[in-house]
């Protein structure tokens, strides 16, 4: 072994602490530099391998026509696309008990979209689902769905009640938010995967693609993006075709089903027409029939009258007959009687007789008296004999008569039996007649009916054949949306912290990598130094420049390079897998933490680190290899002391003790140590107040903006087209409820402004009572809190809007409006705002700028004090469930995703502030280190001179608390200006972080950075009660 | 005179590596109080290490060193510290000035941390740098410092002046005239001095010679009528 070998290894045996820390600092100052660089494409690479894994889409097109088999095959047959498959998807509300959730109900294209099912299985009929593992769904629940739009759910999906069978989640949602929707409370809360056959439509909604050639590509790079854009560019033309072929296809369809309909109808009309024809000769020959039976009956009632006429003059002969015959028996009767007295005469004149004859028997006189009365009684017995004979006869004729009359009398009344029979059998025929003469009128008015019914119905289907025509020709031409994955929820939010990561990592490391890169350099110009005797023995040996420099240069090259190799290996792992851990709170779903070394940062670390050491090297080298042996072998002359400024105040510097003009002038007579002590020192304050002032910028965001700016707390939006009264209506109901202490009309809404060429989103934001904003809304300065006030005069606008819009106060802006033309609004005042971008407007302002009046659409509310989450949740709940209400909004919950979204950083500021701590230990150890070995014959002679330990120390220590001051107060100024260079950085538009470091950061990297300092002090301590007296101050070799 | 400084069988060793190397292989001497004494020796002799040892910026490895009535080589380091800090003067051959302050300063370093101190503007005036004290130590020429040195060491009002090869880095008459500034101080001040070189020329000058060769005395002499510095010559 060649004895500079030897030599160069002993160095390295001998002070192994030397080497050690300059190998350290290197690692670390490589370690962070490439660590943290590499966290943003670790990130990137996170993010696509999960996306991979996941197969997840490229580009999603959504057809306002739907999609039909035929245009995915077009996708597929597509150059740039690797694959196309179609997909539904529909946005649906389900009501819970005290809740109502925005569900997104999708099915899974075959080979893309893959979800994590982390519990139960996938869905795999209707009326199964997979929930999204961010709601509190279990196996097993049940989840009834309902339309969200005016169309009947059963339009879209097959069923409606789904039962839970797998809970998992999607790469489309990497983190909380689930995108927006136009139903309901207008955001998702989850989604829903379903099968196929859930959904009742007959083209897809929707096309997912891959595009060839991305998975190799890592995701949020300008190559994939490059590449995606390509391709989307292709589908658009794709779309257009085949928008207009889905038209035509629509159109044809639709033509089909109207010349369809037009036959039917055709036909329609055709046999409506004939049945109607055959009703109407029914009901003619109906009528026909009738009148003839009409006339029947009419003739019959005539014959039944003449009938009864014949009759009744029948009857009265024989009433005339009887008559007659009663007379003739009266007649008879009177004969009778008169025979009857005849012969009663007869006999009392034959008893009369029989007694004058008994009397007269005697009597002949009398005799011929008796015999003519004999006689005559004999002549009236004769006659009365006639005439009972001819009253016998008489009576004969009567009683055939009589007879005659009987049979006359039953011949007429059969005639009228018969007479009734007929009538009844009349009556009966025109009961049937008008019964026909009815059915005819009701078939008559059926018949009309129906024609006037079969009438509309052409009529209506006609107009529906007529309407179909004109829906032919509104269909609408196909409209394509295509989205790549930025339009997924927090996708772009991922890459964007990557950026966030990145824009970090172009500053914060290059501190760290500088004060590493300066420490190392100081150490190895020291170290030559210190062996400027060596350097002149072997130069006065002869050996060559070259060969006594390649010790050091060597050293330095080993030293640097084993520290970066190191550096690298460990910083590129442990870096960016604590960031992407920190992140992995707000990506939960990213399952595994990719960090590949990314050889580009660690060979640019390296190379720094080694180039700048061994430039470092060669230098001090150079300088010391300049000498003769001779100049090089004797101790370099000390530098001169020298007076500083602080002498010049006699009273003061008479005050001092040596011990401490001592130090004051070694502190001005080092002056590169001074100043890399300072810059060292200086630069791990920084880079420890930019950590701690991290996180008070964005943390107190929150705090500031919702407890001091905007403190209201929520907004009742109400629905739309409310009448005054209603509103008024509305506003009553919030001035009874003892929930809210106050609350005022506004109108909130979103515009665009514009100043030149810059436009910025706003929300533009009028107070129903201006003069009451103090209590919802604080206006004033960031810097100086000069509160303003909002007058009619023009607009306040936010802070970081007009650092957008370039605009100061006094300018006027514009609010675009594509309709009426842009409006012009003067800039009054501009105010602290950290979340979102406002313009405020008074009532007046408004209705000056718009011209128009002021519609109000909502409340501004405040909650009684000292009220819980939960309770004022269910005041607003309250509120809520008035008709006139929309939606309620709190701001505690705007809040809270704020919160969640910052947490995420904090870890990777404490990361910053860990490792600024690490580096300002090394920093502080080296210098000290540097510092003793420097002065080790100085402290040898205090200690000769019976200096104790402490004062020794003392002595050494009020030189390092006085750099660490400087150099803390130094860390401030670099601090505070790196502090605001990063927080603009990291910032994205729609926030503004604040700008301000509180004091208790100040104190804490102060305190941080004095413990270092005392720590290393004691740890040199115990470095000078080992320097020893002898050895020091023994001749100089 | 009773013995001011005695060193019984006074023995250090060094390790170095795995060999043992005596520097000092069992020393007796005495010196009394009030002498000017010079160790002398070749180099390497173990001059420097019982300088060393007295000065209390060593320890013995074994044997007794009686300073004063008391044996330091059982003294612990604090109580070192202060036995160099009370006792003790000491003057090397390279100054060891502090750079930064004067050199009125670098006297009153000394004095800040002594009990007994002389003036220290006095002091740099016995050594004839009354019209320097402002100046800075690489303002001044080597003796110049040196004279620094000794000043700082006297103004301590030591019991002992250590001097460790005071004229090695001077020139000849420079080296001279501070050799005479310590003879005159041990004679004014009825100083101890001990006082190293490996220059034999100048033992004429000292009350007491102690030679010494391989880590022990060789021979002590006790010079009866010691000479002036001005009258040696080498």
């Amino acid at each position: 072994m060649k004895v500079t070998h030897k030599d160069f290894l002993m160095e390295l045996k001998k002070s192994p602490g030397r080497f050690l820390s300059m190998l350290f600092i290197v690692a670390l100052g490589v370690a962070f530099f490439s660590g943290i660089r590499a966290s943003e494409p670790s990130m990137r690479v996170t993010g696509d391998a999960y996306f991979d894994g996941a197969d997840l889409m490229d580009v999603k097109a959504v057809s306002t026509l739907g999609i039909t088999g035929e245009d995915i095959q077009v996708f597929n047959e597509a150059d740039t696309i690797e694959k196309a498959e179609g997909a539904y998807s529909a946005d649906v509300l389900s009501d819970t008990k005290d809740d109502q959730f925005v569900l997104h109900m999708m099915t899974l294209p075959k080979n893309m979209n893959k979800v994590t099912v982390s519990k139960g299985r996938m869905p795999e009929k209707a009326g199964e689902c997979l929930a999204d593992e961010e709601m509190d769904y279990k196996i097993g629940d049940r989840i009834v769905v309902k339309s969200g739009t005016d169309d009947p759910l059963s339009d879209t999906l097959t069923t409606d009640t789904y039962t839970v069978v797998g809970i998992g989640n999607s790469p489309c949602y990497i983190s909380f938010n689930r995108g927006s929707t136009t139903i309901g409370k207008g955001t998702i809360d989850g989604f829903l995967v379903v099968s196929e056959d859930t959904f009742a439509l007959d083209t897809y909604t929707e096309a997912c693609m891959q595009v060839k050639g991305t998975k190799t590509l890592t995701a949020y790079t300008d190559a994939y993006e490059k590449k995606v854009e390509k391709a989307t560019d292709q589908i658009e033309t794709l779309g257009k075709k085949r928008g207009r072929i889905r038209r035509q296809e629509l159109v044809d369809e639709a033509n089909d089903k109207i010349a369809k309909a037009e036959k039917k109808l055709e036909k329609g009309k055709k046999t409506s027409g004939e049945k109607l024809k055959k009703a109407e000769k029914k009901i003619k020959d109906g009528e026909k029939k009738l009148s003839a039976g009409k006339k029947e009956l009419a003739d019959g009632r005539q014959k039944l009258v003449n009938a009864r006429k014949t009759l009744k003059a029948k009857e009265k002969e024989l009433d005339q007959g009887e008559k007659e015959y009663r007379a003739g028996k009266a007649q008879l009767r009177a004969g009778r009687q008169k025979l009857k007295k005849g012969w009663s005469e007869y006999r009392a004149n034959e008893a009369q007789y029989e007694q004058m004859s008994a009397q007269m028997a005697g009597i002949e006189a009398a005799t011929s008296q008796l015999a003519e009365a004999k006689a005559k009684l004999e002549a009236g017995k004769k006659e009365l004999e006639a005439s009972e004979a001819k009253l016998t006869a008489s009576e004969r004729k009567l009683a055939k008569a009589k007879s005659k009359l009987k049979s006359g009398r039953k011949q007429i009344k059969n005639a009228y039996r018969e007479i009734l029979e007929q009538e009844k059998k009349l009556t009966k025929g025109e009961q049937e007649f008008t019964e026909s003469e009815k059915k005819l009128e009701k078939a008559k008015a059926s018949y009309k009916k129906g024609k006037k019914e079969a009438q509309e119905k052409i009529k209506k289907a006609e107009k529906k054949v007529s309407d179909a025509k004109k829906k032919v020709a509104d269909i609408p031409k196909a409209k394509w949306y295509i989205a790549d994955r930025n339009d997924l929820p927090e996708y772009t939010g991922y890459g964007e912290n990557a950026d966030r990561m990145r824009a970090i990592g172009k500053v914060f490391p290059v501190i760290f990598f500088l004060v590493a890169a300066l420490i190392s350099l100081t150490n190895m110009t020291r170290m030559v130094e210190e062996q400027r005797t060596q350097i002149g023995t072997m130069k006065a040996l002869g050996y060559g420049k070259a060969a006594i420099a390649s010790k050091y240069i060597g050293y330095a090259l080993l030293a640097s390079a084993i520290g970066s190799v190191m550096g690298f290996l460990i910083g590129e792992k442990i870096f960016p897998f604590i960031i992407i851990y920190a992140y992995g709170i707000m990506y939960l779903h990213i399952p595994e933490i990719l960090i590949p070394y990314h050889w580009g940062y660690a060979a640019f670390a390296s190379g720094v680190a080694v180039a700048c050491t061994l430039l470092a090297t060669i230098e001090a080298c150079y300088r010391e290899l300049g000498g003769t042996p001779a100049v090089l072998m004797r101790p370099p002359a000390p530098k001169i002391g020298r007076r500083v400024f602080l002498e010049r105040i006699g009273f003061l510097w008479k005050h001092l003790s040596f011990t401490w003009k001592s130090t004051v002038r070694n502190l001005m007579r080092y002056k590169k140590r001074f100043f890399m002590t300072i810059f060292g020192i200086g630069g791990c304050m920084a880079l420890m107040l930019v950590g701690f002032g991290l996180r008070d910028s964005i943390f107190e965001i929150a705090d500031l903006q919702y407890s001091e700016i905007q403190y209201y707390d929520g907004s009742v939006y109400l629905k739309e087209n409310l009448t005054e009264k209603e509103i008024d209506n509305l506003d009553d109901f919030l001035t009874k409820d003892s929930d809210v202490i106050r609350h005022m009309k506004a109108k909130m809404q979103s515009v665009t402004l514009a100043k030149g060429k810059k436009k910025r989103a706003t929300y533009e934001c009028v107070f129903g009572e201006p003069e009451d904003v103090r209590d919802y809304v604080h206006f004033r300065d960031r810097r100086s809190h000069t509160p303003y006030k909002l007058t009619d005069d023009g607009a306040i606008i936010s802070e970081k809007t007009a650092k957008l819009l370039n605009a100061k106060a006094g300018d006027t802006i514009r609010i675009k409006d594509e309709e009426n033309g842009d409006k012009k609004v003067k800039i009054l005042k501009i105010c602290e705002n950290y979340m979102g971008h406002y313009l405020y407007l008074t009532p007046a302002c408004y209705e000056k700028i718009y011209g128009e009046k002021l519609e109000y659409n909502c409340f501004l509310f405040t909650i009684r004090d000292g009220y819980s989450q939960k309770q004022k949740e269910d005041a607003g709940k309250k509120i809520l469930a008035r008709k006139e209400v929309l939606n309620v909004s709190y701001m505690h919950e705007i809040r809270e995703q704020l919160d969640d979204m910052l947490k995420s950083l904090n870890l990777v500021i404490v990361v910053l502030i860990i490792s600024a701590g690490m580096l300002a230990f090394v920093v502080l150890y080296n210098l000290n280190n540097i510092n003793i070995a420097e002065r080790q014959r100085e402290l040898a002679t205090l200690k000769v001179l019976g200096f104790y330990d402490q004062e020794v120390g003392a002595y050494v220590y009020r030189e390092n608390l006085i750099l660490t001051l400087i150099g803390a107060g130094v860390g401030i100024g670099i601090g505070r200006i790196l502090h605001l260079f990063i927080i603009q950085t990291v910032e994205v538009d729609a926030a503004m972080f604040g700008r301000n470091i509180n004091p208790p950061s100040y104190l804490y990297s102060f305190l941080f950075t004095v413990l270092f300092s005392i720590i290393i002090n004691g740890v040199m301590y115990f470095k000078l009660r080992k320097i020893d007296m002898v050895e020091s101050l023994k001749s100089v070799e | 005179m009773s013995a001011f400084v005695t060193l019984e069988d006074v023995k250090k060793s060094y390790h170095m590596g795995e060999v043992e190397i005596l520097a000092a292989a069992g020393m007796d001497f005495t010196i009394e109080k009030g002498e000017f004494a010079v160790v002398v020796g070749p180099s390497g002799a173990g001059k420097t290490t019982v300088l060393n040892i007295l000065g209390g910026m060593d320890t013995a490895t074994s044997g007794n060193v009686w300073v004063d009535g008391e044996n330091i080589a059982t003294y612990k380091a604090k109580k070192l510290t202060a036995y160099r800090r009370d006792d003790i003067g000491f003057v090397f051959q390279f100054y060891n000035l502090i750079p930064n302050l004067t050199a009125l300063e670098n006297v009153e370093l000394a004095l800040q941390i002594c009990k007994n101190p002389m003036d220290a503007r006095e002091v740099l005036e016995e050594v004839g740098l009354g019209e320097r004290t402002d100046n800075f130590p690489a303002q001044l020429s080597g003796g110049e410092q040196q004279r620094v040195s000794i000043a700082r060491a006297l103004a301590k009002n030591p019991k002992l002046l250590l001097c460790d090869e005071p004229t090695g880095a001077l020139d000849y008459n420079t080296g001279k005239s501070i050799l005479k500034l310590l003879q005159d101080t041990c004679r004014k001040k009825g100083m101890t001095v001990i006082l190293i070189t490996h220059n034999q020329a100048i033992a004429p000058m000292a009350d007491r010679v102690i030679k010494i060769k391989n880590g022990k005395v060789a021979e002590i002499v006790e010079n009866k009528n010691p000479v002036s510095v001005d009258t040696i010559e080498w």
